[in-house]
């Protein structure tokens, strides 16, 4: 059943290759024993090489590299690049330095020309035992620092959105790369055989910035994409529209007889068997997705906990669904949740892209963010899940510290911005990296996204320079050739 | 760099009176002990090793030279051994050097770093000592393919199995060559009398054989009709390349041939050819950011697609991986890559005209009908009344408006808005006329008060193009006002400006309500010729007249002025008929950028000037710095289509192998380097390397000796002792049976239901609500004659899956896709199971089948079997479907046939 050389490393396939297939009698080893041979034999040992899947079973749970402190992941993505300067890194002298111009500052950032600096546009206060400072922007979230671990000092290698939610996502800023939870999924399969491994849940006001390229497979299988689903649009052709129930079971049952047929007549084909259980997966997934998503089995005080029932804030309201919905994706198994909080460019209207009046738009953004999603660490961290999940705050790059010419919001920041992790393995309420007094440039523990994604799958259990796969020639790993774990943030 | 924590006196303390350090007694045990697991024979962290001179001595990726001599002090490899800092001292695990060893390494290379040659245990490998780089094999006996294979098979004691029967055959080889089943009544006529030879010729001289071929060559080349990344705007005009390379395949044109023009297709009279080279995802002017450091790096983005995508489809290399440093396997240095952007820096990706006979013949007959809608205008505009002579004007209207004033001199004409009905002002053209009748704006030098940017849509110099129409038009950055100024390079006598917010009549929001049209003559002095004041008030409810529709003219003028008006209409409309402005997304030609080696690829650390040249070690074609841009593309082109080139035919031939058996010769079809697989049979990769070129790089040559070997036409039974040796049957001991790819299952489906649309070429059919944008795309559900086309004509959207079959692996042209995977999964079982796609088509393959065979259901399911599966149905198989078909319909079966494991894989 177990499908052979195509997940080998190129190591082991060059000594498959050389030793023309192990001669004839080690080629009747599956290959797992296979890949244990080319272990022993030295080749494998430390280098890169990918798990091994089962056609019949792609979401089958698989180890990882070595014992893991998380299972799960949720991501919080929140497109559109939130200013730092306004939420998690404060800068008191920015306050100084207000409507003052920059001595030596750039001229031109990404849109055109620069302006005066700008204080932060939100009160700070000191939160929790840490006395983190956090701006009263998000209040729900910031009463949350003491559990977070907060990397100050991120740098990203695009200062455009499109190749920079690319970068975060795939770790290239060019289209086509496999995303974090095509990896992961890839690595790892999941715990759930009834819902898809990896979902992705878009914001209710539209798709991201770089739309599915954020969770697209690259050249991965494509069973490691990630399904799109969110409280108010379930997974597609979940069923037959306009199809009665009696001739829908008839065309399943014929279609089973017709393959069982064929599988007889076409013995020892693994890919026929995969191909019928997908099918049987399949109509598991009609009965389970329905069900996961049908949320009028919460309870009253967790819908006003979210704030889903906030009938005056319709998006939030919706927002608030889509974390219900990833809290109960994650009860079920399902191993990586990509929970998107702003949509595609619209000059900052439906997303955290603050470049005209980021004040007035970054009210109505954090009214929808903070809440629900505040509500959700607390309620996995109430129901104990949050001791295998991993909550992943993060962002495509920050903002500059200076407003537009003519302008009340802020340029795209590649230099020095902050997101965070809170959850299974990571060290509570610390803060690591820092960026320069007016939080600009990140100047101490500087970290690439790389970085960054790499401490994600080492709490997976996954080591970034061994999670590979081969395209074109090349070893492809979702941190290029880069990558370093952040020890500082993980307990 | 951080200063290091370790006694500073140390690096400068040679041993007083010792014997000079020893490389082979002293440092490289140190070496040995403390450095090889990561820098030796079996691993190059950060692209260092320290077991051989000549590499030691280069250093590594980022911190090299590592050892300077004379200069320990200067040398990265006593900063990391001495370093404090956790998270750079070497070596990171384990212990740390100890101050003896420190000192002795310090001694050694303030001593000059003596390393003796000939004393190193390894040598270097020589990357270009490799299979694929060395001359193609040349055969001067008689070989078939079957002959290779059995050879091989032999040495395994395998053997090749049975023939499959002649329908599995016939099935195998339409899919294959068609990517469509064949008819039941093909089947009958081959059942009758086979002829294998006469039937290949069949397929190939089919239109369909382009149309499924193409795919493969696009998928390599990850074609798309968007631009990619965030805003993933329509590229309209990519589809002349996709029609080039259907075409290409159909006419059998050689391999050769095709290559160079698709490099330099321009100079050979195929411009939609050079496709090719922008078939990369890019970001458009207005998406990338106004700092300098943006607009370079977005240019290495882009002439890098460029050089990877030449790399891996023609010559099976990553050369991209040179980008940042010399590549790990292969003899391709950083230099080497440099060198081949030389080769394409003169390339922008944008549109260009296409230059066919009826394309330049069409733009000869606008040119006609626009000098008479000219004169045409001219004529009507003395119906229209004068501005400012104290005559109330007609209202202003979305589409065009027109201002008339006594001729004036003007250098400058300023057309500035004052209020819009709603938002920032958008104005589509901007016409000014002088007395002679000419637009004279046309191209002119135009400045405006400012732009919002929408790439590809609203950009500043599309306001005086020649374009109608609000996807080429011009919007002001502010809210109701914004200003056009015209400068003309003498001045002239003028008395017409003609304006309008969408002249196309789609568009009737940002108009301008409040203007007025200043003229300046050459001497600098301003003055107002027109303005909307003495126009009646704006009002968008109202109907809008003509404008030289005027009262009190007299009846005759007014019949004058219909029939002249009736005339400008007619021949207003044969021009948006003509296909005049067809376009291709084939790239530019300019000066070329000069290009310089980039540190670690970084665009803002150029280093040295490097002039166009193509791989070193595989080639000696060196060109001027000076020479021009086409000459550059030839030679890189002629290079690489050359039957010398070690690696051109090799890597096409595979590609063509891996399209029959899914698998290549060569496993990693876009790798022949040295990290990528060897042949299975390197003497059968060469025999049809040297036959592709002796037949004149012929594809269609390549597919007869293919599908008419004994080994394509043996059956595909799996036997247990065979699978055992031979488990992913590399060797071919049966035909290996695979998947449909997405797009012969969809164009299946179709044929089968009797809906397929074999109408070729064109501008693609809607998969989704929209061709292009960053707000999402919803699928289209509905079937129409338009979508039921063959889906190598849908509207590729980059990056976003089709609904239903974009689950089966379809690429979604970010990278380059050389071979597919064939993955299963529930989404695509849910999908061809429940989508919309499917139960119209079952509906449709239902009515075909009862009009086929009559009110009989066994005839029906008989039919239905024929069409589906190119068979007949069991007597079991009948026994067990009626009772389902008399209870449920004839639907069910045909969604089940549509679902089996025998429809979706290749026999």
């Amino acid at each position: 059943m177990i499908h052979h050389a195509e997940h080998l490393s190129i190591p082991g396939r060059a000594l498959l290759d050389r030793r023309q297939f192990l001669s004839n009698s080690a080629t009747a080893l599956g290959s797992i024993a296979l890949t244990n041979l080319l272990g022993i034999d030295g080749l494998l040992g430390a280098e890169s090489h990918g798990p091994i899947i089962d056609p019949a079973r792609p979401y089958a749970p698989r180890q990882p590299h070595f014992p893991a402190k998380a299972k799960n992941v949720i991501v919080i993505f929140c497109a559109g690049a939130v200013s730092q300067l306004e939420t998690w890194d404060y800068k008191p002298e920015l306050i100084k330095w207000d409507d003052r111009p920059l001595p030596g500052g750039p001229a031109v950032t990404f849109q055109g020309p620069a302006g005066n600096l700008a204080r932060p546009q939100y009160a700070f206060r000191q939160r929790g035992k840490t006395g983190k400072w956090v701006s009263d922007m998000i209040p729900h979230l910031a009463e949350l620092t003491d559990d977070i671990a907060f990397v100050h000092s991120l740098t990203s290698k695009s200062n455009t959105h499109g190749p920079a939610e690319n970068f975060l996502s795939t770790g290239f800023v060019l289209d086509g790369f496999p995303s974090l939870g095509s990896w992961v999924t890839y690595a790892l399969g999941s715990e759930s055989q009834e819902l898809p491994s990896y979902v992705a849940i878009p914001d209710p006001r539209g798709v991201p910035q770089n739309g599915a390229n954020n969770w697209g497979p690259g050249f991965l299988p494509a069973a490691f994409q990630g399904t799109t689903m969110s409280s108010k649009n379930p997974v597609r052709h979940l069923a037959a529209a306009g199809v009665s129930a009696d001739a829908d079971q008839a065309a399943r049952s014929l279609l089973q007889r017709m393959n069982a047929r064929h599988l007889e007549a076409h013995p020892g084909d693994s890919k026929l068997a995969a191909r019928i259980a997908s099918y049987e997966l399949a109509a598991r997934m009609q009965l389970s997705v329905p069900e996961i998503n049908d949320l009028s089995t919460e309870p009253a005080h967790i819908l006003k906990s979210y704030g889903a029932d906030d009938t005056q804030n319709p998006d939030k309201a919706a927002f608030a669904k889509n974390c219900i919905l990833a809290r109960r994706l994650i009860e079920k198994g399902v191993r990586f949740v990509q929970l998107f909080n702003g949509a595609y460019a619209s000059g900052g209207k439906l997303n955290w892209d603050g470049h005209s009046d980021l004040k007035a738009q970054y009210d109505i953004h954090a009214q929808i963010l903070d809440q629900p999603a505040a509500a959700l660490i607390r309620d996995l961290k109430q129901r104990g899940l949050l001791q295998d999940t991993l909550v992943v705050w993060c962002t495509e790059f920050g903002r500059m510290p200076f407003f537009q010419k003519g302008a009340k919001g802020r340029d795209h920041n590649p230099d020095g911005f902050t997101c965070w992790m809170t959850g299974a393995g990571v060290k509570p309420g610390v803060s690591h990296g820092v960026t320069d007094e007016l939080g600009q440039k990140a100047i101490e523990d500087i970290h690439p996204l790389y970085h960054f994604n790499a401490t994600i799958l080492h709490l997976l259990g996954l080591d970034f320079e061994k999670l590979s796969f081969e395209h074109n020639g090349i070893q492809r790993r979702l941190t290029n050739v880069e990558g370093k774990v952040i020890h500082n943030i993980l307990s | 760099m951080k200063l290091t924590s370790f006694p500073i006196y140390l690096l400068f303390a040679t041993a007083v009176a010792a014997a000079p350090v020893d490389f082979v007694r002293d440092v490289r045990p140190i070496f040995e002990t403390h450095c090889y697991e990561c820098h030796g024979e079996k691993k190059h962290k950060g692209g260092l090793r320290l077991d051989v001179k000549e590499a030691a001595l280069k250093g590594g990726d980022n911190d090299g030279p590592n050892i300077i001599p004379g200069k320990a002090k200067e040398s990265s490899l006593i900063h990391f051994v001495t370093s404090s800092d956790e998270d750079e001292v070497m070596p990171p695990k384990g212990e740390r050097l100890s101050a003896a060893q420190i000192t002795t390494l310090t001694t050694w290379i303030n001593e000059g770093a003596v390393w003796p040659d000939g004393v190193d245990l390894v040598k270097l490998k020589d990357k270009s000592d490799h299979w694929s780089f060395k001359p193609v094999k040349t055969f001067t006996d008689l070989h078939t393919i079957d002959a290779f294979i059995d050879a091989k098979l032999a040495e395994q004691d395998l053997h090749r199995s049975q023939p499959a029967d002649p329908v599995s055959w016939l099935r195998r080889v339409t899919f294959d060559l068609t990517g469509l089943p064949p008819t039941p009544g093909e089947a009958a006529a081959f059942l009758k009398k086979p002829d294998p030879a006469a039937t290949v010729e069949r397929l190939l001289a089919s239109p369909r054989y382009g149309e499924r071929w193409a795919q493969h060559w696009l998928d390599v080349v990850r074609y798309a009709d968007t631009h990619g990344f965030e805003v993933n705007t329509e590229r309209p005009n990519a589809w002349p390349y996709r029609d080039y390379v259907i075409q290409a395949f159909n006419n059998d044109t050689p391999y050769a041939r095709f290559i160079k023009e698709q490099i330099v297709g321009d100079a050979l009279g195929v411009d939609a050819a050079t496709g090719f080279l922008v078939t990369a995802s890019v970001l458009l002017p207005g998406q990338i950011g106004k700092d300098e450091p943006s607009k370079r790096l977005a240019r290495q983005d882009s002439l890098d697609e460029m050089v990877t995508n030449i790399g891996q489809t023609f010559l099976g290399l990553s050369v991209g991986c040179a980008r940042c440093h010399d590549h790990k396997f292969d003899p391709i240095s950083a230099k080497d890559y440099y060198a081949m952007q030389a080769l394409v820096a003169g390339v922008e990706y944008q549109d260009r005209e296409l230059h066919t006979p009826e394309a330049v013949a069409a733009r000869e007959r606008m040119k006609q009908i626009k000098t008479q809608v000219a004169a045409l205008e001219k004529q009507l505009s003395r119906f229209v009344p004068l501005a400012k002579s104290g005559v109330k004007r007609p209202m202003i209207t979305a589409r065009e408006n027109v201002d008339r004033f006594s001729p004036s001199k003007a250098k400058r004409v300023r057309f500035t808005i004052r209020e819009t009905n709603n938002l920032e002002p958008c104005v589509d053209e901007l016409e000014v006329f002088n007395t002679a009748g000419a637009n004279i704006a046309l191209n002119a030098a135009v400045t405006v008060s400012g732009e919002k940017v929408t790439a590809d849509r609203h950009e500043q110099q599309f306001v005086n193009d020649g374009n109608y129409g609000n996807s080429r038009s011009w919007m002001s950055n502010e809210m109701g006002k914004g200003w056009v100024m015209i400068e003309f390079t003498q001045e002239q006598e003028i008395d017409r400006v003609i304006w309008g917010r969408d002249r196309e009549g789609k568009f009737k929001d940002r108009l301008a309500t409040s203007y007025f049209i200043e003229i300046a003559d050459a001497s600098g002095t301003w003055k107002t010729v027109a303005d909307s004041d003495d126009r009646e008030s704006f009002d968008a409810g109202k109907a809008t007249k003509p404008e030289f529709a005027t009262k009190g003219i007299p009846k005759e003028e007014a019949e004058v002025a219909g029939k002249l008006r009736a005339q400008k209409i007619a021949l207003e409309k044969q021009l948006s008929g003509l296909d005049t402005t067809q376009k291709v997304f084939a790239g530019i030609f300019r000066k070329p950028d000069e290009i310089h080696l980039l540190n670690r690829g970084d665009p803002e650390q150029p280093k040295e000037e490097v002039i166009p040249a193509v791989l070193s070690t595989l080639g000696d074609v060196r060109l001027d710095k000076q020479s021009p841009e086409q000459q550059r593309r030839a030679a890189l082109a002629d290079w690489i289509a050359s039957s010398q080139n070690p690696l051109t035919a090799r890597v096409m031939v595979n590609r063509i192998w891996q399209g029959h058996f899914g698998v290549g010769l060569v496993e990693t079809p876009s790798d022949f380097g040295n990290n990528g697989m060897k042949p299975t049979h390197p003497e059968l990769l060469d025999w049809l390397a040297s036959e592709f070129i002796r037949s004149g790089w012929s594809v269609k040559h390549m597919h007869r000796l293919i599908v008419l070997s004994e080994t394509f036409r043996q059956s595909s039974a799996s036997n247990a002792q065979a699978a055992e040796k031979d488990s992913d049957v590399r060797l071919l001991w049966r035909f290996p049976s695979r998947r449909l790819e997405a797009e012969a299952i969809r164009d299946s489906m179709l044929a089968i239901s009797g809906q397929l649309n074999l109408k070729m070429h064109g501008r693609g059919y809607d998969l989704f609500d929209k061709r292009g944008g960053l707000s999402g795309f919803n699928p289209v559900e509905t079937s129409t004659p338009e979508n039921q086309r063959r889906m190598i004509y849908a509207h590729k959207v980059r990056r976003e899956p089709e609904a239903v079959f974009g689950a089966f692996d379809c690429p979604d042209a970010g990278q380059s896709t050389a071979a597919r995977r064939a993955s299963t999964t529930p989404i695509q079982a849910l999908n061809l199971f429940n989508s919309r796609f499917t139960l119209d088509q079952s509906e449709a393959f239902a009515s075909r089948v009862k009009k086929e065979a009559g009110e009989d259901i066994a005839r029906q399911i008989q039919r239905a079997y024929q069409l589906a599966l190119t068979r007949e149905p069991t007597a079991e198989e009948l026994n067990d479907t009626l009772p389902n078909v008399k209870k449920h319909g004839l639907t069910t079966l045909c969604r089940a046939l549509f679902n089996s494991n025998e429809f979706l894989f290749q026999p």
